[in-house]
């Protein structure tokens, strides 16, 4: 190969290494509902796109402090990054698209691949969120027994559940093996090579994942001005709603009123009558579910809504989320005019926040586009 | 034909046909006045896996007592699933949620209507001190010397390679993530210690590696009975002073099917030390000791035929 020489020179494009998989393997697995997907690389972190049926665009930004160690060093030569950084003034989506590096690769082999020696396993999950379990075991002690929760990962749970003080998150806590991966990509059309281990005596594991070419994705801008419904909720108070219902539905509704002003609340309390602010309704062969979400800040941290709107969505599409929802702490909920969805989760980081270097916490996003009225 | 023993193991010999019964519906029992043997040689078996064990009776049962015109051998045709039951009630008692207490579990042959059957008589007390009896009568089918005398372990060559395998219960989990990307799965290792397992795939490469592994110089430094077992496998008697192989780093290997490699790790449930041998382009052979190396009650040998990959 010509390029051998030159590929001695330059340094990876990607290298990334971490103490513990199991907060990463938790990212993956929340988009984990198609094989293939995008990863693209940026200085920033990392990225990975998946998408279904041309209508659910689901998204985890993975930014590069939750790794020990992060490098990107950008493909294109040198030369070529000076002149787009001129133009940085008149577009700023330019620059970013050119310095970064995609490539897809099947997503469930990388994470079988993390979890080889079962230490990377759903666990991390939970214990992902290790200082919210204080509130979290008090407030849903149901977590076991969610509808979509597999039997496997509660009984995991019950085990996990026995240490994990926030103390854990410094020394290590537990007796728990942890996996340890170093993770390198040495540019277009090399495989993305893992290396991992549990600890230093253990075997360890070289994964080499054949990248491919990445495939254009949906475009699913979401354009903040023509947002008509916006509410930021803990995570649970969705996650429980959406596993109530049965998997038979099909159609899953958000209807959104907005709040009412002084005057008019006072009217409808007259009237006993007060519109939700938020209602989800569910339809399916074998009947139909509703629920509200009653006007209280301690529900719906924000809620911003300008007229009635009500879009439906396929609930096949919605349940993909639920894995992300399972683990996130925090959810934001918008739609726009067109009745495009951005669900976006916030996923807390097991690393503790410290006063130097603050860690930016993961999300996970999902995009879907609205039913048709007439379906 | 006279037989009849009491389980006093009845822990150990429900996790050997716990094994066993993933491995094949049906197994063969031959029972000698030293040994019981179980063995699993059907060539229905996916991949061709097979089995052939070897437990002292000392090991498992008390109060032994064989009588047969074959030698004072008997060997016997039984479901696994069936004789894992019995077990299961037998074994049950030991457990706190039991209904009652086992004192005594008997194993004897007998025939009933007609039907030979291998019947388990479990006595015991309940929680108000009366006594209960239990018994599993499990249907067999008394092989005829002629049939017996037609059994033959598969004819390995020499091992190229012995190596001890780390813990089975951690093996299993990694070739577990290993099945859903790969139905080949290689096997190598060399006489340095170290032990691979990796699957090449078009999507994927895993390269899972132990190092400082033990490698016993010939079975024979680690226990007379596998020492036997190689012998009658290979048909060779030269192993004593078996010169080393040239180079120490050079990596045998073998490719298995993930799926046979998996059921052989059912046996995690019994092992303490398992060897692997490697009989390159040819098969693996496992034995999977129970109990103590040292005073080992038994080994379970697992054939695994090489899938020849080109």
């Amino acid at each position: 190969m010509p390029e051998d020489e030159e590929e001695n020179v330059q340094p990876p494009v990607l290298t990334a290494s971490v103490h513990d998989v199991r907060y990463f393997a938790a990212l993956l697995r929340g988009v984990n509902f198609v094989n293939r997907a995008t990863v693209t690389v940026t200085s920033r972190g990392l990225t990975i796109t998946v998408e279904e049926a041309r209508t659910l665009l689901g998204t985890a930004f993975i930014f590069a402090d939750i790794f020990d160690e992060y490098a990107y060093h950008s493909e294109s030569p040198p030369a070529e990054q000076s002149s787009q950084l001129s133009q940085d003034g008149d577009d700023e989506q330019e620059p970013e698209v050119v310095d970064n590096a995609a490539f897809e690769i099947p997503l469930n082999t990388l994470i079988e691949c993390l979890n080889i020696f079962g230490t990377a396993g759903p666990v991390s999950t939970n214990n992902s969120g290790d200082k919210f379990k204080k509130w979290r075991r008090a407030e849903d002690g149901s977590d076991d027994d969610d509808g979509d929760d597999n039997g496997r990962r509660g009984g995991r749970r019950g085990v996990s559940g026995g240490g994990g003080g926030p103390l854990d998150a410094y020394f290590g806590g537990g007796s728990e093996k942890r996996t340890g991966m170093r993770m390198s990509y040495a540019g277009s059309g090399y495989p993305l090579t893992l290396l991992i281990a549990e600890d230093a005596s253990g075997p360890t594991t070289t994964c080499e994942i054949t990248t491919y070419e990445p495939e254009p994705h949906l475009e699913l801008e979401f354009d903040n001005t023509r947002m008509v419904l916006k509410i930021i909720l803990k995570s649970s108070w969705l996650r429980e709603a959406l596993s109530e219902l049965d998997p038979s539905c099909e159609k899953l509704t958000f209807i959104g009123n907005p709040p009412p002003t002084a005057g008019t609340a006072a009217r409808q309390k007259q009237r006993n009558l007060s519109e939700p602010m938020l209602r989800i309704q569910a339809a399916g062969t074998f009947g139909s579910t509703e629920m509200d979400y009653p006007n209280d800040r301690d529900v719906l941290e924000t809620f911003e809504c300008t007229q009635t709107v009500s879009f439906s969505y396929r609930f096949g599409h919605i349940s993909r989320t639920l894995r992300a929802l399972q683990s996130s702490t925090k959810t934001s909920l918008r739609i726009d005019e067109e009745g495009l969805l951005s669900l976006q989760f916030l996923m807390p980081s097991p690393k503790p926040k410290s006063a130097t270097g603050e860690t930016t916490d993961a999300f996970i996003e999902f995009r879907c586009l609205a039913l048709d009225d007439e379906l | 034909m006279r037989f009849r023993a009491s389980v006093e193991n009845v822990p150990t010999f429900f996790r050997i046909i716990q094994a066993i019964e993933k491995l094949q519906k049906k197994c063969i029992i031959k029972f000698t006045e030293e040994n019981m043997h179980i063995i699993c040689n059907s060539d229905a078996n996916e991949g061709g896996i097979q089995v052939w064990s070897q437990i002292r009776v000392k090991s498992i049962f008390t109060n032994y007592r064989i009588q047969s015109n074959a030698n004072n051998e008997i060997t016997l045709a039984l479901s696994s699933e069936a004789l894992l039951a019995a077990l299961r009630s037998a074994s049950a008692s030991s457990s706190a949620t039991s209904p009652f207490e086992t004192e005594d579990i008997v194993m004897k042959l007998a025939k009933k209507n007609e039907q030979a059957v291998l019947s388990f008589e479990i006595s015991g007390q309940n929680k108000l001190g009366r006594n209960v009896r239990l018994a599993h009568d499990v249907r067999i089918e008394v092989m005829k010397p002629g049939d017996t005398a037609k059994l033959a372990e598969p004819l390995c060559p020499e091992p190229d390679l012995h190596i001890l395998l780390p813990p089975l219960q951690k093996l299993r989990t990694i070739v577990d993530r290993l099945r859903p990307m790969s139905d080949i799965l290689a096997i190598r290792a060399n006489n340095n210690g170290r032990l691979q397992l990796s699957i090449n795939t078009e999507g994927v490469k895993v390269d899972t590696e132990w190092t400082g592994c033990t490698n016993p110089k010939s079975a024979f430094t680690i226990h007379p009975v596998v020492f036997l077992l190689i012998m009658c496998s290979a048909q060779d008697d030269s192993t004593d002073e078996k010169e080393e192989p040239p180079d120490p780093n050079h990596f045998f290997s073998v490719f298995v099917s993930v799926r046979s490699f998996l059921k052989f790790l059912n046996s995690h449930v019994v092992s303490t030390t398992t060897i692997a041998c490697i009989c390159q382009s040819h098969c693996m052979i496992l034995y999977v000791y129970i109990g103590d190396v040292a005073d080992a009650g038994g080994v379970l040998t697992f054939y695994i035929p090489a899938i020849i990959d080109d």
